[in-house]
């Protein structure tokens, strides 16, 4: 028997005005480094992160499931909604979840489209953060798909969504976390990964926000797979040679979702993005 | 390249988890490769027949055409970025689907699978 270091607990945040309970998790102490999930997806992307004792003993690693997402609910009167993520709500999502929970300028550490936020966020909040860390991370996607195929009442849009994005898996992931990365799609709620491809494929108000980022008061360090087909290395290098200074890491036998995917491979570049952060109390001095 | 297809289609009659995965899968599915043509009849999810054309009256409800380059790269074991999916082979312009691509999406797991049953076995983890 095994029990885990990872602790799960609630959060009430106001979001648009209207209540939002969110369901994060933390391992370790330290400083704060806050990790967000991709599209489709949950929480449960960080685990072997936040089960690493390693990165835990000097970082406190958080990571929360965004409304509709995980056990984070939909707000009330969804049934009538129309789940569209936007830029503007997400980045009010997570700078409510960063004012609940009382961090002091965290690292944000984001993938895919957590990774798109986490550059938004630099560009304009990056008084607020201490450093950015942006996985899969790319400054516009239009679909190579149509997004409307993950939402319909003839078919499961969870097994659809996870058949998708597999193509973005790498051949060298441990075929145990790859089946584990594509159950998170496949318990998706209906609707929930087009809303939030639908911010990722269609909002470009990046592009001109990336030379303004700078990266002298918070470190911008972006990390891809070549094996991702939806952010691929190229779209990384362009996005990279946009914010002046910021620093890039190409993982040859990774895809889109490296730390859930394969967490032995993408450990070590993850660390190694942790040393380009500042401290907290380098930051505090 | 037929008896490639034809190996798929033995393999799958030995694989219980996609004859479930496809068991509502009636549908013939063209297998263009280098202009050659490859007519695969799925039938409750087992393939019934494989059959090369050319054919102007066999009707089929998707297309994946390719190349074989690309093919025996998409089955090597651990294929190069680009080549490790069907819709990778789109994204890198090595294939297209043509036909009802609503129908390969609500099968794409059961389909990736069948044709991946081709891939060089290997053990693959890292």
């Amino acid at each position: 028997m095994s029990i885990e270091p990872i602790t799960g607990r609630y959060l009430t945040v106001t979001i648009g005005g209207a209540p939002r309970r969110i369901y994060f998790e933390e391992a370790g102490q330290g400083r704060p480094v806050l990790c967000l999930h991709t599209a489709g997806a949950d929480t449960r992307q960080w685990r072997h992160l936040l089960n690493d004792a390693e990165i835990t003993a000097s970082n406190r690693l958080i990571a929360f499931d965004m409304p509709w997402h995980g056990k984070s609910l939909p707000p009330e009167g969804f049934e009538t909604e129309e789940y569209l993520l936007t830029t503007e709500a997400y980045i009010e999502t997570v700078l409510a979840v960063i004012d609940g929970l009382g961090l002091d300028r965290p690292v944000l550490a984001g993938c895919s489209m957590g990774g798109r936020i986490a550059l938004q966020l630099a560009a304009l909040h990056g008084h607020k953060f201490s450093g950015f860390i942006a996985i899969e991370a790319s400054d516009f996607q239009p679909a190579w798909y149509d997004i409307d195929w993950f939402h319909r009442p003839d078919a499961h849009g969870g097994e659809m969504g996870a058949a998708l994005v597999s193509a973005n898996i790498s051949p060298y992931a441990p075929n145990a976390e790859r089946w584990n990365t594509l159950w998170m799609f496949m318990q998706s709620g209906p609707g929930v990964f087009r809303g939030d491809l639908s911010f990722y494929t269609k909002d470009d108000s990046l592009i001109p926000r990336l030379p303004t980022i700078d990266t002298g008061a918070t470190p911008v360090h972006l990390i891809v797979g070549a094996y991702d087909l939806t952010c691929t290395p190229e779209d990384a290098k362009r996005t990279a040679d946009a914010i002046p200074g910021a620093t890039l890491a190409v993982m040859d036998q990774l895809g889109h979702f490296p730390m859930s995917e394969h967490p032995d491979g993408f450990r070590p570049f993850f660390v190694a993005a942790l040393d380009k952060m500042p401290t907290t109390a380098a930051k505090a001095a | 390249m037929i008896d490639i297809f034809k190996n798929i289609q033995s393999t799958l009659d030995a694989t219980p988890h996609l004859l479930r995965l496809g068991r509502l899968f009636s549908e013939t599915v063209l297998i263009d490769v280098d202009g050659h043509e490859f007519y695969l009849t799925f039938e409750k999810g087992r393939i019934i027949s494989v059959a090369e054309g050319p054919s102007r009256k066999t009707p089929w409800q998707f297309a994946l055409r390719t190349d074989a380059e690309a093919l025996e790269k998409f089955w090597q074991a651990r294929p190069e970025p680009g080549f490790h999916d069907v819709f990778g082979l789109v994204k890198i312009g090595r294939g297209r689907i043509d036909g009802d691509i609503l129908s390969l999406v609500k099968n794409l797991r059961f389909f990736k699978e069948v044709l991946g049953l081709a891939r060089t076995r290997q053990e693959l983890a890292a």
